[in-house]
C-alpha cells in the first residue's frame, strides 16, 4: 500500500470478497490519484437524461445500454474484478468489458440504479470511468482488426487444404503419378489458391503498390513479387499441364506474413489510448449562474459571459477572468511547476488547471476552442504530423533486396536461354520461388513482437511500430523534472530551527497548522504526527496560516507574512529551496525548506545513460533555481529551465535537424507535444493520460529504471532483427545458386522456407526473456 | 482412385463450411476480446465470499 488512493481501492475489494482480484492479476494496477479522482457528486451529472441519451440506447423493458470507457485496465482480471463488481448491484443485468478496447458495455434498469453510481463504483474500484464516444478512428481499428483476423483465418484454412493436395502432388513427384490425378490435384489447389491470394494476400499487393507509386521500395515489394509470380507461374503449369506448382509455398508464405502482422498489431493495439484528448482532463459538470441561482450544468452548455464558482480542488473549467475572491491556481498542466500562482479579481485563469486555495467567482471568457487548453491539444496534433519517420530496416533492407533477386533472376533466364531453351521459364521462376523473401519479412515482425511481450511483461508497454527501431538509436536521452526525475510533490528537505524549539517539535507544529490547508505545501506535512490543538485557524491566501494554542499565536508562511508577527525573523537561508517560516508569538522559531523529491533511482539511471553515450538533457517548465541545481547534482550539463510546452518542441525539433534522434521522458500535460515529437518518448508511472497517448512507451510500474533496461531490450531486438536478416539472407545466398542450376524440386522449396522462418521466429523468441539484471 | 473425383469435392465444401462459420464468428464479435476469453475460462464464476459477509462489513463501516 503506498497511498491512501490504493488503500481506499483495496480495501473496497477485499471488503467485496473480490480479494482474488489480487491472485489472478498478470500485472500491477496502475497507481490511482487521490487528488485527481472524481467525487461522486461529479457524476451527478451523467443522470440527466439528455446527457446520458449521448452515449446509452433505450430498450423495450425499460432497461438501457451503456457504453463506458475505462481508464486504467491493466490485465484481463480488471475487466473480471469490474465485471463481478457491477453485476453484484441491484438493477445491473449484464456487465461486460471489452479489454482490448478498455470498454464497458452494461445493461442496467436506470429506474432502480442512476447511472452515476455505476460511474462511482468503478471509480472505486480504481478505473477511470467516462462516456465512450464512438469516434470514427475507434471505429476503423475494430474493422480493421476484424478484416485482419478474417484473412487470417482464410488464410490458415486454406493453407491446410492446399497442404493436404501438396503431400499428395510431392509424393506424386518422388513415386510418379498418374496425370491424370496430378491435373485433378493441381486444379483444385489452383481454386483454393487463387482465393487465398486474392483475397487474403490482397494487403500485400495494395501496400507495395501505392508505394511503389510514390517511388519507395518497401518490404512488401518483394512480398507480392514473390506471391503473385509464384502463383501466376503454377497457374500456368496447371492450364499447360507442364513444369512445377508452388502453391503449397504460396498460402503458407501468405498465412506466415499474416500471422506475423496480427501478432505485432495485437501487442501493441492493446493499449492504444487514441480515444483522449486534452478536453477529457474538464470537469464535465460545472456550477454556473442560471436565472440568479447557482446551477449544475453540463460544461458544454457554458456560454461567453456565463458566471461560473469554481470551488477549491475543482479543475477550471473555461478559460475565464477572476471577478470576485481570491486564490490560488496550480498551473502545472502548462509549466509543471508544482507551486501555484495567486489570482485576484481581474486576474485570468485557464481550462485545465486546478484551483487550490479557496473558492472563486469567475467571467467565461470564449468556447473552450479559444482556450489555451485548446492551443496545447492543437500543438499535440501539430507534433504527431510532425513526428520523423525513422526509414524501417526491413525497408531499408527491401530495395537491396529486390534490386539483387531481379538482376540474380534474369543472369540466371539468360544463361539458362543459352543452356536449353525449354527449361529457362522454369529454372527462372523456381529462382523466384526459391528466394522467396518469407524470413525476410518475417524478420522484423517476430522481433517487435517478442521484445514488445517481453517489455509488458517487465511494466512497460510498447505503443508505437517505429517506436523500438527508434529508440535503439538514440542518440539523446531528454528528461522533464518535476514528476519525471523529481517525484512531482513538495517534501521537507530541511528545517533550520531559529528557537529553542527542536526539530520534531517544530514540524509537529507545523503539521497541526497546516491540517487546515488545502495548499500544495500541506501536503508535504501530511505524514507528520500533529501536536497541539489549534483554535482561531485563520487563512491568509497566498500567504500562509495562522492559528492560536495554549494563548500563543502561530504563523505559517512566507517571509513577509510571518515578519509581521515577529520582526526578528531573519531573512531565508538561500534559494536552492523553497523555505517557508513558522514563528510564535514575536519569536522566530523556524526556517523550513520544502523541495520536490527526486526519485531514488534517478542519480543511477542518469549515470548509467550517459555511460552508455547518450546526450543527456533537462527541460524542465519549472523557472526556479531547481532546475539547475538538480542538473548539477544528477551530473547532467544540458539544462534548459522555465520552458512552455512550444518551446520544449523548438528544442527538440532543434536537436532533430541537427540529425539527432531524441528520446524524451516526460509525465504532464505540458509533455505531451513534445513526447509526440520526439523519435521515441516515455511517459513514466503517474503520468497525465493526455501524455500516455502520445509516449510511445509508458512505464506502468514505478520505475524510472525501466528506460535504460527498455533501452537495452531495443538493442537487444535490433541485434535479433539483424540477425534474422543475416540468416535469412544467408539462405537465400545459398539457395538461389541451387535453383539456379535446376537443383531444387518444389517440395524441398516448401521445406526451405518453412524451416528459415521457424528459425528466425525461434532466434526472435529469445527476446522474450525477461531483462537481464 | 476414381473416388477423388467426388472425395475431393465434398472435402472442399467442407472447407467452405468451415470458412463461412469463421467469418460468422468473426462479425459476431466473437473473436474481438482473444486476451479476455482464454483468461475467464479459469477465472471463479462465483467468488468464495457470499452477500452476507458484505453487509457485515458495511454494517460496521455504518457504525459510528
Amino acid at each position: 500500500m503506498c497511498c491512501p488512493g490504493c488503500r481506499a481501492v483495496a480495501s473496497m475489494i477485499a471488503g467485496s470478497g473480490l480479494g482474488n482480484f489480487y491472485q489472478q492479476r498478470t500485472a500491477y494496477n496502475e497507481r490511482p490519484s487521490p487528488e485527481a479522482a472524481a467525487t461522486p457528486e461529479q457524476y451527478l451529472i451523467y443522470d440527466d437524461p439528455e446527457l446520458a441519451a449521448t452515449f446509452t440506447e433505450p430498450h423495450d423493458d425499460a432497461t438501457r445500454s451503456a457504453r463506458l470507457l475505462l481508464g486504467g485496465i491493466t490485465c484481463a482480471a480488471c475487466t473480471w474484478l469490474i465485471e463481478q463488481s457491477l453485476s453484484r448491484l441491484p438493477g445491473v443485468q449484464r456487465a461486460l468489458v471489452n479489454l482490448q478496447q478498455s470498454r464497458l458495455d452494461i445493461r442496467y434498469d436506470p429506474s432502480v440504479l442512476p447511472l452515476s453510481e455505476i460511474f462511482a463504483r468503478v471509480e472505486t474500484l480504481g478505473y477511470r470511468p467516462r462516456p465512450f464516444q464512438a469516434n470514427i478512428q475507434r471505429q476503423q481499428m475494430e474493422q480493421e482488426y476484424r478484416i485482419e483476423l478474417r484473412r487470417l483465418g482464410v488464410a490458415g484454412l486454406g493453407m491446410m487444404q492446399v497442404g493436404m493436395f501438396a503431400i499428395a502432388l510431392h509424393a506424386g513427384d518422388i513415386q510418379g503419378i498418374d496425370l491424370r490425378y496430378q491435373g485433378l490435384l493441381r486444379g483444385v489447389s489452383l481454386i483454393v489458391a487463387s482465393f487465398i491470394v486474392f483475397y487474403s494476400a490482397r494487403p500485400f499487393f495494395s501496400a507495395a503498390w501505392r508505394h511503389l507509386k510514390q517511388g519507395s521500395l518497401v518490404m512488401d515489394l518483394p512480398v507480392a513479387l514473390a506471391i503473385g509470380l509464384a502463383w501466376g507461374a503454377s497457374a500456368w503449369a496447371t492450364f499447360s499441364g507442364t513444369g512445377q506448382v508452388y502453391f503449397d509455398s504460396v498460402v503458407m508464405f501468405t498465412f506466415f506474413l499474416l500471422l506475423g502482422r496480427f501478432l505485432e498489431h495485437r501487442v501493441r493495439q492493446r493499449h492504444t489510448l487514441t480515444w483522449f484528448d486534452a478536453q477529457s482532463t474538464l470537469p464535465a459538470a460545472v456550477s454556473a449562474q442560471r436565472e440568479g441561482q447557482w446551477q449544475s450544468i453540463p460544461r458544454m452548455q457554458l456560454q461567453d459571459g456565463d458566471r461560473v464558482l469554481l470551488k477549491a480542488g475543482d479543475t477550471i473549467p473555461v478559460d475565464g477572468l477572476v471577478m470576485a475572491g481570491e486564490s490560488a491556481v496550480n498551473e502545472d498542466t502548462f509549466n509543471g511547476e508544482h507551486l501555484p500562482r495567486s489570482v485576484a479579481p481581474g486576474d485570468t485563469v485557464y481550462a485545465g488547471t486546478v484551483n487550490v486555495e479557496a473558492a472563486v467567482e469567475a467571467q467565461v471568457c470564449g468556447s473552450y476552442r479559444d482556450s489555451r487548453l485548446a492551443a496545447l491539444q492543437r500543438s499535440v496534433e501539430q507534433a504527431q504530423t510532425e513526428k520523423p519517420r525513422l526509414a524501417k530496416l526491413a525497408d531499408r533492407i527491401a530495395s537491396w533486396f529486390v534490386a539483387g533477386i531481379l538482376v540474380v533472376t534474369s543472369a540466371t533466364g539468360l544463361v539458362w536461354y543459352q543452356i536449353d531453351p525449354q527449361q529457362a521459364l522454369w529454372v527462372t521462376l523456381s529462382v523466384l520461388v526459391i528466394s522467396c523473401p518469407c524470413a525476410l519479412a518475417l524478420a522484423t515482425p517476430a522481433a517487435l513482437t517478442s521484445a514488445a511481450s517481453a517489455l509488458r511483461a517487465s511494466g512497460v508497454i510498447v505503443r508505437t511500430e517505429n517506436a523500438l527501431e527508434a529508440l535503439a538509436r538514440a542518440t539523446h536521452l531528454v528528461f522533464d523534472k518535476t514528476g519525471t526525475l523529481t517525484e512531482g510533490t513538495l517534501a521537507v528537505a530541511r528545517v533550520i530551527p531559529l528557537g529553542q524549539e527542536d526539530e520534531p517539535r517544530i514540524l509537529r507544529i507545523a503539521a497541526a497548522l497546516q491540517q487546515y490547508a488545502t495548499h500544495p505545501i500541506a501536503k508535504a506535512f501530511s505524514e507528520i504526527s500533529a501536536a497541539g490543538d489549534f483554535s482561531a485557524i485563520s487563512y491568509q491566501v497566498g500567504a500562509g496560516v495562522q492559528g492560536r494554542h495554549n494563548s500563543s499565536i502561530y504563523r505559517m508562511g512566507s517571509e513577509a507574512y510571518c515578519r509581521e508577527l515577529s520582526h526578528a525573523l531573519a531573512p531565508a537561508p538561500d534559494t536552492d529551496l523553497y523555505w517557508i517560516a513558522l514563528c510564535q508569538d514575536q519569536i522566530p522559531l523556524a526556517w523550513i525548506g520544502l523541495s520536490d523529491r527526486t526519485r531514488v533511482e534517478a542519480p543511477a539511471v542518469i549515470d548509467e545513460a550517459i555511460r552508455a553515450g547518450l546526450a543527456v538533457e533537462l527541460l524542465t517548465g519549472d523557472s526556479s533555481q531547481q532546475g539547475p541545481l538538480l542538473a548539477r547534482q544528477l551530473g547532467i550539463t544540458e539544462v534548459n529551465y522555465g520552458m512552455q510546452p512550444q518551446e520544449k518542441m523548438a528544442r527538440v525539433r532543434e536537436l532533430q535537424a541537427r540529425g539527432a534522434i531524441v528520446s524524451m521522458v516526460g509525465d504532464g500535460l505540458n509533455d505531451a507535444p513534445v513526447l509526440g515529437l520526439a523519435d521515441a518518448s516515455f511517459a513514466v508511472a503517474g503520468a497525465t493520460d493526455l501524455a500516455r497517448t502520445q509516449a510511445d512507451f509508458v512505464i506502468v510500474g514505478g520505475d524510472l529504471g525501466a528506460i535504460i533496461s527498455t533501452w537495452h531490450k531495443a538493442r537487444q531486438c535490433r541485434r535479433i532483427i539483424l540477425q534474422n536478416f543475416a540468416w535469412a539472407l544467408a539462405y537465400n545466398l545459398c539457395a538461389i545458386p541451387l535453383a539456379a542450376a535446376g537443383f531444387v524440386p518444389p517440395w524441398a522449396a516448401a521445406i526451405g522456407m518453412s524451416l528459415s522462418s521457424l528459425l528466425v521466429v525461434i532466434n526472435s523468441l529469445r527476446l522474450n526473456r525477461r531483462f537481464p539484471r | 482412385m476414381d473416388s477423388l473425383y467426388l472425395l475431393i469435392p465434398i472435402a472442399l465444401v467442407f472447407c467452405v463450411i468451415a470458412i463461412k462459420l469463421l467469418l460468422w464468428a468473426i462479425d459476431n464479435g466473437q473473436y474481438d476480446d482473444l486476451d479476455k476469453e482464454a483468461w475467464r475460462i479459469l477465472a471463479d464464476d462465483d467468488p468464495p465470499a457470499t452477500t452476507d459477509k458484505i453487509e457485515q462489513d458495511t454494517d460496521t463501516d455504518n457504525k459510528p
